[in-house]
Parts: C-alpha cells; sequence; structure tokens
C-alpha cells in the first residue's frame, strides 16, 4: 500500500534530467534592525536542473543560506522581509503563496537538510516520530505504513539495525548517523530539490566523505536535483555541475565546475582558489587567505562590493556595481576588468 | 528509577525525622504548657489529671520517644483544645479540603499559565504581550490576601457573582482558588514565555517547519514540552507556596481546611494538631517534588535518574 503510494506520487512528478526545476529571478531580502535595513541578499538569480547538482559557495554572511531560506519562507518576518524576486518551482511562485501552499511543498517536493546534525533534530522526540510526520502529512500515510517507510529510508542511509534504532532518540546517535537521519527524513517523500545548507561542515573529514557519498548515490537512485550550500570547495569540486559564487549578497560568478577551478574570472574566486591549499603545490608554499572584512551590509554599497578587498581594484570599480556579464561557454561574472589577462598583484 | 524512589523515601523518612524533632523541642520550649495555659484559673486537681494525660508531667526528652513512637504507628493522639476530635479526625476532614483547593488552584495556575506564555511568545512585542506581561508582573507583586479582598470587593459585593464565603457547594471554589493560582499563573506565564522563545529560536523549529509541519503542530508538538522545562522544575517551589499560601486565603474565605486548622492549633498553643500539619505538609512538598524530579525525566529523555 505504502509503496503504491509512494510511486505513484513519483510518477507524477517524474522529471526529465535538464528540466528547469526552480527558476529563482532577482531575489532579494533585507533584514530590518534597529541599526539600520540589513540587506542580506540583492538580487540573485539562478536556475536548478532536475537530477543536477548546483553549489553555491561563499563567506559566512555573503547570503547564500538566506537566499534559500527566503526561498522557502524559512526566514523569521520581521525582522526578515522578502524585497523582490520571483522563485518558480513547477509553474508557481513560491514567494507569493499562502503559507498553506508553501507547507505542502516544504519537506514533501522540496526538502532541507542543515548543517549541525547535532541540533537539527528535535531532543524530544524518538525518530520514528520525527520521520513518520513526514511521510504522514505529505503523503497520508498511516502510521504503520510511515513506520515502513522510514525504516526502509534508514536502511537506505545505512544505519545499522533500523528496525530498531527507529525508536531511539536522537541523543542515542553520533554525530554522522544523526547526519544520516536527516538525511533519511528530508528525502522520505522522494523531494524533487534537496537543498543542502553546509551538510558536512559540523562532520570530522571521514565523516563528511561518508555523507557526501551517501548523497551522490541517493541522487543517482532518485534523480534528485540538489542545491549544494558551503564554504568548502573541496565539497563543491567533489558533488557540484554548476557553481554559484556569492559575495556581499550577490551572485560574483557562475561557472561550470570545471571552468570555475581552472579558468576563474572574478577575483573574489581567485582568492578562494589561492586560500585553499593544494596538492600539487610545493611543500612549504605559503597559503594566501583573501584579505580584509566583507562590507557592512546595512550601508549603501558604491561600486563593486569586493572593491576594498580587490588585488585588481582600479578607481572605475567604485563608479557602477559591475553587472554580470558572460563569457565563454556559460561562465558569468560580475567584474569590469579582465583577470585572465593581468598580472597576479605582488603580495603586499 | 526502583533505585531512585528507595533513595528518595530514606530521604524522606530522615527529613520527616528532622523535620519533627525541631519542631517538637521549639514548640515545647516556647509555651511548655502549651493550650492548658489559659486565662481562667483551672483547679490543681483538673490540672494535674490534664497534664498527666498529656504527659505533661514527664520530662520533655522522654515524651519526645513517646510522640515518635506513636507517630511511627500513625497516630498523631489527642488535640489539646477540640476535646471530642481526635487529631486524625480533623485532618480526615480538613485535608481533602485542602487539597482540592490546592489542585483546583494549581491547575488554573498552569492553564492559565501555559496559554498566555506561549501566546505571548508567538504574539511577542505586540499589545497582547505587553498587557499579558504586565498582568503577570502585577500577579506576581500582589500578596494573595490583598488579591483576595480586592476580588471579594468586585466579584461578591459589585457583581455579585460568588457568594463571600463559605463551603459545599463548587462554586464556593471558585474564587479563592482563582486568587490562590494567580501569582503561580503569572509566574508560570512569564517561565513558559522565555522558555517558549529559547525553543522557538532552535535549530530544530526550523527543521520542524521545512519539513512542512503547520505552525500550531510545531508550536505544540516540537516546542511545548522544551519550553515548559523551567516550568516543571518551578513546580516543586510551586507546591510550597501554594500550601502556604492556602493557609491565607482558607482563613479569608471561611474554608474549613487543614490551614484555618492549622492557625487556630498555632494561635491557641495546640501543639500536637500544629505537629501533625508540619508534618502532613512536609510529607505533601516532598512527594511533590519527587513527582516533579519523576516528571522530568519523562519530559526530557537526555535525564537520567539513576545516579
Amino acid at each position: 500500500m505504502a509503496e503504491e503510494i509512494i510511486m505513484a506520487d513519483a510518477a507524477e512528478h517524474e522529471n526529465k534530467p535538464g528540466k528547469v526545476l526552480l527558476d529563482v529571478r532577482d531575489l532579494a531580502v533585507e533584514f530590518r534592525t534597529e541599526d539600520g535595513n540589513f540587506k542580506a541578499v540583492r538580487g540573485v538569480d539562478f536556475e536548478l536542473r532536475a537530477g543536477e547538482t548546483l553549489g553555491i559557495v561563499g563567506e559566512s554572511g555573503s547570503g547564500k543560506s538566506v537566499t534559500n531560506l527566503a526561498m522557502l519562507g524559512l526566514i523569521p518576518q520581521p525582522p526578515g522581509k522578502i524585497t523582490s524576486g520571483s522563485a518558480r518551482y513547477d509553474g508557481l511562485d513560491l514567494l507569493r503563496m499562502s503559507d498553506k501552499q508553501l507547507s505542502e511543498i516544504r519537506g514533501n517536493r522540496i526538502a532541507m537538510i542543515f548543517q549541525d546534525p547535532m541540533t537539527t533534530l528535535n531532543p524530544f522526540l524518538t525518530i520514528d516520530e520525527q520521520l513518520t510526520e513526514v511521510t504522514r502529512k505529505h503523503l497520508g500515510l498511516s502510521y504503520k505504513d510511515a513506520l515502513d517507510r522510514a525504516i526502509e529510508m534508514l536502511e537506505k542511509v545505512g544505519i545499522p539495525g533500523a528496525n530498531r534504532r527507529v525508536f531511539n532518540y536522537p541523543h542515542e546517535f553520533s554525530g554522522g548517523m544523526r547526519q544520516r537521519v536527516v538525511i533519511a527524513m528530508a528525502l522520505s517523500c522522494d523531494p524533487d530539490i534537496l537543498i543542502a545548507d553546509e551538510p558536512t561542515t559540523a562532520l570530522d573529514v571521514t565523516i563528511q566523505a561518508q555523507i557526501l557519498e551517501l548523497m551522490q548515490k541517493l541522487q543517482d537512485e532518485h534523480g534528485t536535483a540538489i542545491v549544494m550550500i558551503t564554504h568548502d570547495l573541496g565539497v563543491i569540486a567533489n558533488m557540484a555541475n554548476d557553481v554559484l559564487v556569492m559575495y556581499a549578497g550577490r551572485k560574483v560568478e557562475q561557472a561550470k565546475v570545471n571552468d570555475l577551478f581552472t579558468d576563474p574570472r572574478h577575483p573574489y574566486t581567485l582568492g578562494l582558489l589561492n586560500s585553499i591549499p593544494r596538492i600539487d603545490e610545493q611543500v612549504g608554499a605559503e597559503l594566501s587567505p583573501v584579505a580584509g572584512q566583507p562590507p557592512d551590509m546595512s550601508q549603501t554599497i558604491q561600486g563593486c562590493a569586493f572593491y576594498p578587498r580587490c588585488p585588481y581594484r582600479i578607481d572605475e570599480c567604485l563608479q557602477v556595481d559591475p553587472p554580470l556579464v558572460q563569457v565563454g561557454t556559460g561562465t558569468m561574472h560580475a567584474c569590469i576588468r579582465d583577470v585572465t589577462t593581468l598580472d597576479p598583484p605582488t603580495p603586499k | 528509577m526502583i533505585k531512585f524512589l528507595l533513595k528518595r523515601m530514606l530521604w524522606m523518612v530522615l527529613t520527616m525525622w528532622v523535620v519533627f524533632t525541631i519542631s517538637f523541642f521549639l514548640m515545647w520550649t516556647v509555651s511548655p504548657e502549651g493550650a492548658l495555659l489559659s486565662e481562667r484559673q483551672l483547679p490543681e486537681a483538673i490540672k494535674q489529671n490534664l497534664e498527666r494525660y498529656y504527659h505533661l508531667d514527664q520530662p520533655l526528652t522522654y515524651r519526645y520517644f513517646i510522640v515518635l513512637w506513636e507517630y511511627l504507628h500513625l497516630n498523631p493522639g489527642p488535640s489539646m483544645k477540640l476535646i471530642d476530635k481526635s487529631i486524625l479526625e480533623i485532618l480526615r476532614e480538613g485535608l481533602p479540603i485542602s487539597i482540592s483547593l490546592g489542585v483546583l488552584g494549581l491547575s488554573f495556575a498552569l492553564i492559565l499559565g501555559f496559554a498566555s506564555g506561549i501566546i505571548s511568545a508567538l504574539r511577542r512585542q505586540t499589545v497582547i504581550d505587553v498587557t499579558f506581561r504586565s498582568i503577570a508582573t502585577l500577579g506576581i507583586a500582589i500578596p494573595n490576601f490583598v488579591l483576595a479582598g480586592f476580588a471579594i470587593i468586585i466579584f461578591v459585593f459589585q457583581l455579585k457573582l460568588f457568594p463571600a464565603a463559605g463551603w459545599g457547594r463548587p462554586i464556593d471554589l471558585v474564587l479563592p482558588s482563582l486568587c490562590l493560582a494567580a501569582p503561580f499563573a503569572a509566574y508560570i506565564s512569564r517561565l513558559t514565555r522565555t522558555g517558549m522563545l529559547e525553543v522557538l529560536g532552535q535549530d530544530y523549529i526550523r527543521t520542524a517547519y521545512a519539513k512542512g509541519l503547520m505552525p500550531t503542530t510545531v508550536v505544540l508538538k516540537h516546542a511545548f514540552r522544551g519550553a515548559i522545562l523551567p516550568v516543571v522544575s518551578y513546580l516543586g517551589p510551586a507546591t510550597a507556596g501554594i500550601l502556604t499560601g492556602s493557609l491565607v486565603l482558607e482563613r479569608i474565605f471561611f474554608i474549613p481546611g487543614m490551614g484555618s486548622h492549622f492557625i487556630e492549633a498555632v494561635l491557641q498553643k495546640d501543639h500536637p494538631v500544629s505537629l501533625a500539619i508540619v508534618m502532613v505538609y512536609t510529607f505533601l512538598l516532598f512527594t511533590m517534588n519527587t513527582l516533579v524530579d519523576l516528571s522530568y525525566g519523562l519530559i526530557d529523555p537526555r535525564v537520567k535518574l539513576d545516579k
């Protein structure tokens, strides 16, 4: 019975690879605080295609999480406010849906997993309670069918003894196991889109690799499109097809993953790449971090937001906020200079 | 669990013994004659008979052991003032009345406190929130006997909604238990609001919303249990407060509960009755605290009682 419902539901939402599932245009989000309007996201566009993984990279406060939370109505309003934009999913604009419509999509068609598995599960409820409530609500399963589904999902994400463990509390699992539970929960309605907000940041490196591998495997099986939010370029290189680099609430570069690593066009991307160790570099070579601090987003930014930290800056950069320009095969960047023809700046 | 309960029982016996000893010696040292001390001069023969009946002719330490022995057999003996009633009979009449008042008071306090606390938290920084919080602050600040006075003036004499005093009909319970509940409701409301706000900011609440659950489900199923933990730990002291609060309120509303008897006994130096009621209160308080600790373990699965 449970099988049939799930399969029928999946068939209805069958997505051909390459079909645009999510189309976000000009999304802008503000937080209105006593210290002024904090412009967290300043006009972001992206598309997500079925079966693909879109990586969103940027440092803390660059707006990468807020972009996705806002799309699903998960930022507290007030103080948060979506000031412009649209996010089309299945022909409908997520930003203009009622709470009820949106709650039908959340956890069902678009699921999310968060950074810290130690705090994202409710410590007061058993795992079966937390897993079955999703499928009972969205797929209309009975508790018994939902429990079977929960155990099946836990087995799929590699929890040993799932039929016993399902009745445990979150604190009886290790961090890596909890993140597996979170993934099982997110995928239990077989969503079209999975938004993963730094899913491996809080885990140690060996567990990180296992979790990424698991996500990859589940994506291959179910054709789920993934938005992978991270500040870890290693994760991006592993997982993503397309990469979007965000800085100060704006998209500064978007490229195919290979192009981004081999032919970065924005000085910020370049800075990020230079700040990670490379295996082909000589041992003992110094890493060069991106100097300076991100701008205060409650102030109006004059010209390019990256100007104060940019090694390639010229006076013209202060005149306009550089528009996105397309170069080559699909790479877009927001810089008025062509960094590929310039000499690397001398270290200060 | 069993180990925890056994340990608690042992502590209870010890505590009750200490309370018993201190109370016994304090009372009889402060006024050695007890209720026999009165304005009326008793003939010497009658006085001696009475002293023998209450063992007053024996040394205090000897009496201590006699009374302790009787208490171990759950027999607190006769009253010194109400000659026709044993202390057990007094307790049997008064205790159910006081307990129903206390339970009703605590229920009102929990219902009003939880409801206003949750609404306050969900509508924070709005008119509703500020109103509830102001009322709560007043409720904590005003002692219940003052509140009872105002309540009687308004609801009894002005609006004529409730009887002024008395006992026997359900309506007699409403005003006293509401007055009894008020300060506790206020405190519980503030604790619930703070707890709720803290829990609503947790990651797992965002997860619950991200799963597509409706706000009511999120608040009642995912947030409530965590939010009331501070309230649960407050229930121990609250019970003590309800007990002492009812002492005064029973007096104001002429309710023949244990509180009335207690005040009467203390004023008339009827030491055996006072001692018995002190022991009952000690027992109630200890039981309540144990229940609170048990429920803590039930609400939060991470709490382990066996240690």
